[in-house]
């Protein structure tokens, strides 16, 4: 198995919100797009086009998935996308590089606070 | 009408990416204009769509390839073109100050300068096909699971 995510990093906004969103639950992609404006309070909204242009990708990366099960009595239209594990290797990895940036933000910032203090 | 129009953007993209995603692009419009911001949805959705369309024929299917070397074919025909007329025969006997000295270019050097223009789409096509083999070689490294 190859678990070298490093090269996938960083990851583009858009595709961080896709992955996020599907790391609870699959979801078709009307709901991602839901999802990716909830996460970010509706100031990022992504469109039909983009999402699924960055799905494409995903999914010829193999970090996402088109889920078999789907409710019954839904419109056939409607598809299903899930997070593969490689996916949430990859999500798990980029979070672990943005707490290492934040954390590094935090520290510079605090620098002149402390400076001052003292 | 607006779902009319959308569905006119849908159906130029391109065929692969229409026949995997196209039907839930509409649904998804569908759906959007069913809710109460449906004005700014189609807005949104339009605009969307376009930079789509762009995306789609200029990034992802490879077109950009032929348009290149369309481009390129052009301008090494205007360069070989000029360079003739400018360097050539006609411009050494002073035929180019003639009102008819574009009936003056004989055939074999349109002949040459077609040769030569055609080598160099071929081997501007050959670096540019490799170039982007390598480049999505590296690009898309599929996790082997």
């Amino acid at each position: 198995m190859d678990t070298d995510y490093g090269r996938f990093l960083p990851l583009a906004p858009a595709t961080l919100h896709i992955l996020l969103s599907l790391a609870r639950e699959d979801l078709h992609g009307y709901g991602i797009m839901q999802e990716v404006a909830r996460q970010s309070d509706g100031k990022y909204k992504l469109g039909p086009g983009t999402l699924y242009d960055n799905l494409q990708r995903l999914m010829d990366q193999g970090l996402v998935d088109e889920a078999k099960r789907r409710p019954a009595g839904e419109d056939p239209r409607r598809r299903y996308y899930r997070l593969t594990p490689a996916g949430r290797g990859v999500l798990a990895s980029e979070i672990a590089r943005l707490e290492e940036v934040v954390h590094e933000a935090k520290l510079r910032l605090r620098l002149p606070e402390t400076r001052r203090a003292t | 009408m607006s779902r009319t129009l959308y569905r006119c953007l849908l159906r130029l993209h391109p065929r692969e990416f229409r026949r995997q995603f196209g039907g839930e692009m509409l649904w998804i419009f569908d759906e959007a204009s069913g809710t109460d911001h449906r004005f700014l949805y189609s807005v949104m959705f339009f605009a969307d769509a376009i930079r789509s369309l762009a995306r789609q024929w200029l990034l992802r299917s490879g077109s950009w390839k032929i348009a290149v070397a369309l481009a390129g074919a052009l301008i090494q025909v205007t360069i070989g073109g000029l360079g003739h007329l400018l360097f050539g025969p006609l411009s050494q006997h002073g035929t180019l100050r003639t009102a008819n000295a574009a009936t003056r270019i004989d055939l074999d050097a349109l002949v040459r300068i077609g040769i030569w223009s055609v080598s160099g789409i071929v081997v501007s096509v050959i670096l540019l096909a490799v170039w982007v083999k390598k480049f999505n070689a590296r690009r898309i490294r599929a996790v082997h699971l």
